[in-house]
């Protein structure tokens, strides 16, 4: 269980340094046939586009300015 | 919620009794309760289950009495900044006895469960008087009510990260620490025994971890 949060957490922090042409066989190699481990990476990187300030503020910040 | 944590919520006790004010038991009040956080630091340090609990709650207690003088003191739409209250508990209620590293790591981990616990209930109860309950203002959770959806958020990102906790549990430390706790990076990477470029990484996933479970 660690191991496999330890390797989600890897594939997509490298993933992220990785240019988006070249992510595709990035995550082709590192998954290595995992699908499922493919799939969380894939939604992963799509959520952190469209990041933006999400949780940056406090969480009662909302009427800090 | 960590099912560990048992916290009287909706009733808080309060042991000096209803709107004491009085100078010298409150000081008397806050010496009793900087030994009593010491002892509990040191009982955790000795594998005392019981003993994190009772920091919580001590944590609890005084987090929310400080977030109670703030908002009373301070504008209304005034919010709670867990930075300035989580390092104002530490002060008061283990001040500059020189504590071991050990101590302040249980310290924060405590105060950001306690002022995760503060943040939540006080969301429920102002989601709770916007769907039709009593507007009468006798504590700080009614004393600034924020944008509906603010609280919203608020509550869907708990409860992601209850989902996080289960799937990995030092990420969802880690977002505790930071969102709810307040710390910055080098802090949480000291309570955490990680390097703080790990923190920034563990950072950055949990987030789009949890923005994914929101609305993924």
């Amino acid at each position: 269980m660690n191991g496999d949060s330890d390797r989600e957490i890897a594939i997509f922090t490298q993933a992220l340094k990785i240019s988006s042409q070249k992510r595709e066989a990035f995550l082709e190699r590192s998954c290595a046939g995992d699908e499922e481990l493919r799939r969380k990476v894939e939604a992963l990187l799509k959520a952190h586009g469209r990041l933006g300030t999400f949780m940056e503020e406090p969480p009662s910040g909302e009427a800090a300015d | 919620m960590n099912s560990c944590v048992a916290i009287e919520i909706e009733h808080p006790q309060n042991p000096d009794g209803a709107g004491r004010t009085d100078e010298l038991s409150s000081a008397k009040r806050l010496m009793t309760h900087m030994s009593d956080a010491t002892v509990m630091l040191a009982a955790i340090e000795a594998g005392d289950p019981k003993a994190a609990e009772q920091l919580l709650v001590l944590v609890y207690d005084e987090l929310r009495r400080l977030a109670a003088s703030k908002l009373a003191q301070e504008a209304p739409g005034q919010t709670l900044q867990p930075t300035a209250l989580v390092h104002e508990a530490w002060l008061r209620l283990v001040g500059d006895q020189n504590p071991s590293f050990k101590d302040r790591a249980h310290f924060f981990r405590a105060s950001a469960e306690a002022m995760r616990h503060l943040l939540i209930d006080r969301a429920r109860r102002k989601q709770t008087q916007r769907h039709g309950g009593n507007y009468r203002r006798v504590d700080f959770e009614e004393v600034d009510l924020a944008a509906p959806s603010a609280d919203d958020h608020l509550l869907a990102v708990n409860e992601a990260l209850d989902k996080l906790s289960v799937e990995h549990p030092v990420q969802a430390e880690l977002v505790k620490l930071r969102y709810f706790g307040g710390l910055t990076n080098e802090e949480v990477s000291q309570v955490l025994g990680i390097s703080v470029s790990t923190a920034k990484n563990y950072w950055t996933f949990s987030r789009a971890w949890l923005l994914n479970e929101i609305d993924g």
